[in-house]
């Protein structure tokens, strides 16, 4: 079995261009991303949303998949979907903290 | 210099009007029409959407396709309290005008056949509101729109970027691609009514004097080309327009104004037409009129016929 890389910079870089449907923030400053695992050639993605009735998973999740699958050595993309820790705004980065300011939304 | 010449004077200088002591008559009735017009826009996407709402392939589909006509309402609201803001009785407006006098596009009094029109509705009108509505949040003089509107360009853009998920993956089943040419072939010329006359042919435009909006009918029909074709193109759809080298700009391979078959939702490329006769066609509405508006009507018409009998 090929060691589980740690090195995953790379896939939070390339999920910074997977932005929210609504604003543009990607989902790593939205804060959606828990954790990156890299197993081979297969992706584990461990997630979560802003809220359970989101109207946008799968086209989120689809996102993901096809932005990760652009990289050569990716053949599998794995979501797993947590709702433990829950969302909240504490988990905005900085930066998508100033870009929701900008645009009038409440970071608070 | 008169005082609708200084008006526009300081408008096109970038003055922002922020009340109606800011304004002349003629401001406020090209206001009040602009605004009366986006909000039953808005409002009047809502009945052919829900015709097929039912039809989303899953619960997450469905939860978008409500939180898009949930976004719609509230961009409605946004313009109808603008109205109530200069003097206008929105209840009724909304409750008691006839349904040949709400302003809707055309495009908008017709039931939609499957899904996929859902999806084309969202890629085609959305992105013609998101260009008129991105026009007027970029361009206009009126301060309290102005500011409403950076919520609703980034609403908008949510709805057209679902509406091409839902024609990207179509694409990809052989059965459903078809369903998505025929969809864009009735509808695309149809999104480019939305954006009116053709430049040539209007002698004035007081909302473009007075900056309610910046850029003119022609110039917005373009931007909108300039996103829709190259997406449909990206994703094999085929529409009746392309880039012209020459004269730098999107030209139509059809003829534009034409002619349209309402009952089989199908232009007759043999009949060319005017904006003269669109215009009667846009005045004598699409199939659903009444029914869409009397769907919006129906529970304030039965409170009141119910606090009648209570009384």
């Amino acid at each position: 079995m090929e060691k589980v890389s740690t090195d995953t910079q790379k896939y939070w870089e390339a999920l910074k261009e997977v932005m929210d449907p609504e604003f543009p923030i990607s989902v790593v400053d939205m804060g959606l991303i828990y954790d990156i695992k890299k197993n081979g050639d297969e992706i584990d993605i461990t997630m979560t949303y802003t809220a359970v009735s989101c109207a946008c998973m799968e086209w989120i999740e689809s996102d993901i998949k096809k932005r990760l699958l652009e990289e050569e050595e990716v053949k599998t993309v794995n979501i797993n979907v947590v709702w433990d820790p829950p969302w909240t705004v504490d988990r905005l980065s900085p930066e998508g903290r100033e870009k929701l300011k900008y645009w009038g939304v409440s970071a608070r | 210099m008169d005082k609708a010449a200084l008006l526009k004077e300081k408008v096109q200088n970038g003055f922002i009007v922020e009340g109606l002591e800011d304004m002349n008559e003629e401001y406020l009735n090209a206001l009040k029409q602009t605004l009366l017009i986006v909000g039953d826009t808005e409002l009047l996407s809502i009945p052919p959407l829900l015709t097929v709402y039912d039809q989303a392939p899953t619960l997450n589909s469905k939860i978008t396709a409500l939180a898009i006509m949930q976004d719609e309402i509230g961009h409605a609201h946004i313009a109808y309290r603008l109205l109530k803001d200069l003097g206008e009785d929105v209840d009724d407006l909304l409750y008691n005008r006839e349904p040949h006098r709400w302003k809707n596009p055309y495009a908008f009094d017709f039931e939609l056949s499957n899904w996929i029109e859902f999806g084309v509705f969202n890629a085609f009108f959305d992105r013609a509101g998101y260009t008129l509505l991105g026009d007027a949040f970029e361009h206009t003089s009126y301060g309290p729109w102005k500011r409403a509107l950076v919520k609703v360009d980034k609403e908008e853009l949510f709805h057209l970027r679902n509406g091409e998920v839902i024609m990207r993956t179509a694409m990809q089943d052989p059965e459903l691609r078809e369903e998505v040419q025929k969809a864009v072939d009735w509808m695309f010329l149809m999104a480019l009514e939305f954006f009116g006359v053709a430049d040539g042919l209007k002698s004035r435009s007081a909302q473009l004097e007075y900056r309610l909006k910046g850029r003119t009918n022609d110039e917005l029909r373009q931007k909108w080309l300039s996103t829709a074709v190259p997406f449909c193109e990206s994703i094999g759809v085929k529409v009746p327009a392309h880039y012209d080298e020459q004269q730098q700009k999107y030209v139509l391979d059809v003829p534009f104004p034409c002619k349209f078959d309402p009952v089989n939702k199908k232009w007759l490329f043999d009949q060319p037409d005017t904006w003269e006769n669109v215009i009667k066609r846009f005045k004598q509405r699409g199939p659903k009129n009444k029914q869409f508006v009397e769907r919006i009507q129906k529970g304030a018409k039965e409170l009141e016929q119910l606090r009648k009998e209570v009384v």
